[in-house]
């Protein structure tokens, strides 16, 4: 029986890998016409996926470094798991991105043609070093020879990658709407929010379908990140909050008109309601947030509203026609994402999961690895 | 070494678009592409109307969003003033287009002149398709209208997958020659010179009239100054009243 379920898990995942590479292939000969972009909206739910996953991958580092940097023991027993989730959720971001990149194999100028002024060129090199020292930091704690001074450079660049991402959305001035002050530290917030989530949906999740009991100190782990997680989400709302009243209910200017449009779409409220009253409601309740339903659903719930949030974020800025592409449209453009959009976050997903249940079959995750 | 810049005259101004057919023929500009363009807004109630048309193109800002903001220096700044684009250098992260105040980037969603692609006769049994046309006139080079001139600088068309933009017919520039709208238009409403020579007609212009730019307010440094508006009207001299 066992057999059957690992066989229908990967064969569900091996269809997810094929969605994908059917996309890549249609994308990369039909044109980005398939997705539901216009000369007005460039960036729709593949750059929104690859934010949310990237900064995910990023709040993991955080959460990973618990023990590793601050030296807290009793969060050794999830360090593994989540240096890999880092891992996995980082290359289920990029699949977003070279599926959001009209020619990625030009990349190679990101080397031979280097513009040190551009917060996208740091994004990228501090990307790639943070996956190359995340592999090695991995590796070297499967084999028992952590070493914690990889597990503060992961760390120092998780920072630096999560607020970086403020900048490039700080620097085109003719959209304030993005508010970059403000997202130097919403962004690594939410990634933190993120990764907590992502950390007890996996580690319930691995509970559920292994079989393997919680024993006591798990148990109590896993309530003590429940307790942080609701910490972390009541920030994230109040941050969420306040960005609606500064830059959508208060403000007049008219580079807001765009969010304050947003703000009236279904993607905002499922990211209001869903991801975060709801998680909330769970989370206040020590009855609920001490179950692993509460955690699974809240988690669940934090990440679908999380991941609206994004795409709410992006189009915010976007969403109002200006300029000569105002001609013959409308105040405010609509969007809702093609299958082949779908499809990449599909491809994603199922990057990330496989990636993670090859870590979980093959590297013991589970196994404390420090002293 | 020049810094050139563009007057466009809106009291000269018709609204023709000769500027911006010119521009398409000139470049090979794929259809959905529009690197010379317009912004048009009409107020009021009538009779009591009015009709606004502002040509509008890459601006060649003097401190340009586009070029800090891409990654790869595919956007970069010519020593004329002039912001270029390579897209063999392109990522198409469309990041320009984010930072462009203006507007005026686009993206090359599908391979270039769609149209001239297809294989299906026009009217079925009676005329060729576009693909067999294009083939018989020049060899199946995108467009049966292709320039060829425009390849001295950049790619006669450009790929699926990147950004394009105004160039200010760099290639004609470097030949001695006008861009081709300034050229193009019937009303002389463009003028083109080099900001740095003081006989040149553009530093007349800028002295004798008050000028203003798009957006300036974002110290972009804008290189496409508007002169003068038109507006034949006339009305009864009045103070208003209480």
């Amino acid at each position: 029986m066992q057999g059957i379920k690992v066989k229908l898990w990967y064969g569900l995942l091996g269809l997810g890998i094929l969605i994908g590479l059917l996309t890549v292939y249609k994308v990369f000969t039909v044109g980005f016409v398939l997705y539901a972009k216009t000369d007005i909206l460039v960036w729709t739910l593949p750059i929104a996926s690859y934010i949310f996953f990237s900064l995910t991958s990023t709040g993991l580092a955080f959460v990973s470094s618990i023990p590793v940097v601050f030296g807290i023991k009793r969060y050794q027993p999830i360090e593994k798991r989540t240096a890999m989730l880092e891992i996995a959720v980082m290359l289920a971001g990029l699949t977003c991105l070279l599926l959001h990149l009209g020619s990625p194999w030009n990349a190679i100028y990101f080397i031979f043609s280097p513009n040190l002024e551009s917060p996208l060129w740091w994004l990228a090199m501090l990307y790639g070093l943070y996956l190359t020292v995340l592999l090695i930091s991995f590796w070297r704690t499967h084999i028992g020879e952590s070493s914690r001074t990889l597990g503060v450079f992961v760390f120092l660049i998780a920072i630096a990658t999560a607020t970086t991402l403020g900048w490039l959305f700080g620097l085109p001035d003719a959209r304030p709407v993005f508010n970059a002050q403000f997202l130097t530290m919403y962004l690594p917030l939410t990634g933190f929010s993120s990764a907590l989530a992502a950390v007890l949906l996996f580690n319930m999740a691995y509970h559920r379908f292994s079989g393997e009991p919680m024993s006591e100190g798990q148990v109590n782990l896993y309530n003590d990140l429940a307790n942080l997680f609701g910490i972390v989400v009541g920030a994230t709302f109040i941050f969420f909050i306040w960005r609606s009243i500064i830059g959508g209910i208060s403000s007049s200017g008219l580079e807001f008109a765009g969010f304050r449009h947003a703000m009236g779409t279904g993607w905002y409220h499922l990211a209001l309601w869903v991801g975060l009253v709801i998680p909330l409601v769970l989370l206040a309740v020590p009855s609920i947030r001490r179950t692993n339903w509460g955690k699974v659903s809240a988690s669940a719930l934090f990440l679908i509203g999380m991941l609206a949030g994004r795409l709410e974020f992006v189009l915010g800025g976007l969403v109002m026609p200006t300029g000569p592409k105002a001609e013959g449209q409308p105040p405010f453009v609509s969007y809702w994402p093609s299958i082949w959009e779908v499809f990449v976050v599909v491809f994603a997903l199922s990057v990330l999961l496989l990636v993670y249940t090859y870590g979980e079959r093959n590297f013991k995750l589970g196994k404390v690895s420090g002293p | 070494m020049p810094k050139y810049a563009m007057v466009i005259d809106l009291q000269r101004c018709v609204g023709c678009g000769a500027c911006s057919i010119a521009c398409r023929n000139e470049n090979n500009v794929p259809d959905g592409i529009y690197w010379s363009s317009k912004i048009t807004e009409t107020s009021g109630t009538f009779p009591d109307v009015r009709f606004h048309y502002i040509p509008t193109l890459c601006n060649h800002c003097g401190n340009p969003p586009c070029v800090r903001g891409c990654p790869t220096k595919a956007m970069h700044k010519l020593e004329n003033g002039i912001t270029m684009h390579d897209p063999k250098k392109c990522i198409g992260c469309r990041y320009c287009m984010f930072n462009c105040p203006y507007e005026v980037i686009y993206f090359n969603w599908q391979q270039p002149h769609q149209f001239w692609r297809d294989s299906k006769p026009v009217i079925q049994g009676c005329t060729g398709s576009p693909s067999e046309l294009l083939q018989k006139v020049n060899n199946n080079r995108g467009t049966p209208y292709h320039n060829p001139e425009r390849e001295k600088t950049l790619p006669g068309n450009r790929p699926n997958g990147v950004v394009e933009k105004c160039t200010l017919c760099d290639h004609r520039i470097k030949e001695g020659e006008l861009p081709y709208c300034v050229e193009a238009c019937p009303a002389d409403a463009r003028i083109f010179g080099d900001l740095e020579n003081p006989e040149s007609k553009v530093r007349y212009l800028l002295g004798k009239f008050k000028p203003f730019r798009l957006k300036e307010g974002f110290g972009t440094e804008p290189n496409v100054y508007y002169i003068r508006s038109f507006n034949p009207a006339n009305y009864e001299s009045t103070k208003g009243g209480v």
